[in-house]
């Protein structure tokens, strides 16, 4: 099932035939496309690799007074539908502010929020969905396993990169090589965290997106409490998590360090040097905590491997710039 | 022959009687069916949390025969990848069976009600909704059952007296 079976049934039908039209028009852009945006009384617009608006006979333009004006309608439709027309079971998703469709793809959300006593208690009038469409590249990770593991046992890894380049598809990919064991002498078994969800697209508890076979994952849960539940509970070999970047998120990481599992996760930042200067990653530059760091970027469209570090030398030690590509 | 005629009338009337009584009877008993409902999915929110889909398909199950066609016309709605709100498939609901149910316009004006905010708020504004709903539909029943007690007999022997009257009258 292609992901426009999976989020056309939730649009409007205004906003379904604009898209409609705009696969049949643009059919090479199409497969590109990495986010729908539905703004309230603002212009329809995608991510197809450069930003565009879309008109309702779907073609694509720059100017607004041409583009499709979403109506604030569209987006409490939209959202009523992706909600199985049941707020109330989503409380924590209009806290945490993005809900998650089958097929795993994010609907980040935005609009009014209800505060209580300084603390953001919900959502309560939604005007912009974004909708982000999760790919699945199986296999684009394979050109890198060789770097990323030593006698079969996986390095502590970090993949940095700017937004949108391909953290989390990369990620994701790891994750299901290491736990299938491939192109590795023995599969590894993965414990992952998946605080947002957007790793193993979990829908209802079941991941979405292929995470391997030896993969047990706790969605939604704080990676502070999560990590040390899976230590506890399930023996993983190596701990995966979505991205850090939060004070305490490094504690966390030591402490995985002192227990000798294997960890894989991911941050935003630019390059090692703005690695090394976030307050928030320095110290896990500084002190080399991490064996392997894996840099990404948009240079020559999402997904561009810059290079592989090594975390402890602080040199590369692999700087093919290259698209990270299906190979099978 | 002319007395065969008036019998007959005398007996329309007591059947016509007996009818709207027993439609004051089934009125009763399908807002009790109602009430039962709507308690089954106040656990089913309110503490399961359960989606709106789910929920009413195990209401439906277990609901009384009378009451199922309308938890079954909204499920179907809902699922019809039609792209309806729960209000929209509730209300369409409620208009496909409005002429088969012996209901009366305050009866529906509550049902149609409850549908405002189904599925749009949070669980205990959900619940709340539901309770009130059903506290409006017991108001409904008492109303019924201290009607139906009354007047039960009146309506029969009402009916009775009437289809005799009519014949007073023309024979």
């Amino acid at each position: 099932m292609g992901f426009e079976e999976q989020v056309f049934p939730f649009l409007t039908l205004r906003l379904r035939r604009a898209l409609e039209n705009l696969r049949r028009v643009v059919p090479g852009q199409w497969v590109k496309l990495e986010e729908i945006r539905l703004r309230a009384e603002k212009p329809l617009q995608v991510e197809m690799g450069a930003s565009w608006l879309v008109t309702a006979s779907g073609e694509l333009t720059a100017e607004p007074e041409k583009a499709l004006i979403i109506k604030t309608e569209d987006v409490q439709r939209t959202l009523q539908l992706m909600g199985e027309n049941s707020f109330y079971t989503l409380e924590e998703e209009f806290k945490a502010g993005f809900i998650t469709l089958a097929g795993g793809h994010r609907v980040g959300l935005a609009g009014e929020c209800l505060v209580e006593g300084g603390r953001l208690c919900r959502l309560k009038r939604v005007t912009s969905l974004n909708i982000r469409i999760a790919r699945e590249l199986k296999g684009i990770s394979r050109v890198l396993l060789p770097w990323l593991t030593r006698a079969g046992r996986p390095l502590r890894t970090i993949i940095i990169s700017p937004p949108q380049a391909g953290k989390t598809t990369l990620l994701r990919d790891l994750i299901r090589c290491f736990s299938n064991g491939e192109e590795l002498s023995a599969p590894v078994k993965v414990g992952l965290v998946d605080e947002r969800g957007e790793v193993a697209g979990s829908f209802r508890g079941v991941p979405q997106l292929d995470v391997g076979i030896r993969t047990d994952v706790l969605t939604g849960c704080p990676k502070r409490v999560g990590v040390f539940l899976l230590l506890r509970s399930m023996g993983p070999q190596m701990i995966a998590t979505d991205e850090i970047g939060r004070p305490g998120d490094l504690d966390l990481l030591e402490e995985i360090l002192n227990t000798g599992v294997g960890f894989i996760t991911t941050a935003h930042a630019w390059d090692t040097k703005d690695f090394a200067l976030r307050p928030s990653l320095q110290r896990l530059w500084v002190r080399g905590l991490v064996e392997r760091v894996v840099i990404l970027s948009r240079r020559l469209g999402p997904g561009t491997l810059e290079g592989v570090w090594d975390g402890r030398a602080k040199e590369p030690i692999f700087s093919q710039v290259q698209r990270l590509e299906v190979r099978r | 022959m002319k007395m065969i005629g008036a019998l007959l009338v005398i007996a329309g009337g007591g059947l016509a009687g007996w009818v709207y009584s027993t439609l004051l009877k089934k009125r009763l008993t399908l807002l009790e069916a109602l009430i039962q409902a709507f308690q089954w999915l106040e656990t089913e929110i309110g503490y399961a949390s359960v989606p709106l889909g789910e929920a009413f398909t195990t209401i439906s199950g277990r609901a009384q025969e009378k009451v199922k066609p309308i938890f079954g016309a909204f499920t179907a709605g809902l699922n019809s990848r039609a792209g309806l709100t729960a209000d929209e498939a509730w209300q369409l609901s409620l208009e496909q069976n409005r002429e088969a149910l012996p209901l009366i316009a305050e009866d529906w004006a509550i049902l149609a009600d409850f549908g405002r905010t189904l599925g749009t708020t949070d669980r205990e504004h959900q619940v709340t909704a539901i309770r009130r709903t059903y506290e409006r539909l017991k108001h409904q029943a008492a109303g019924a059952e201290e009607e139906y007690k009354k007047n039960e007999r009146l309506y029969r022997y009402l009916g009775i007296a009437g289809g005799a009257l009519v014949v007073l009258i023309f024979y």
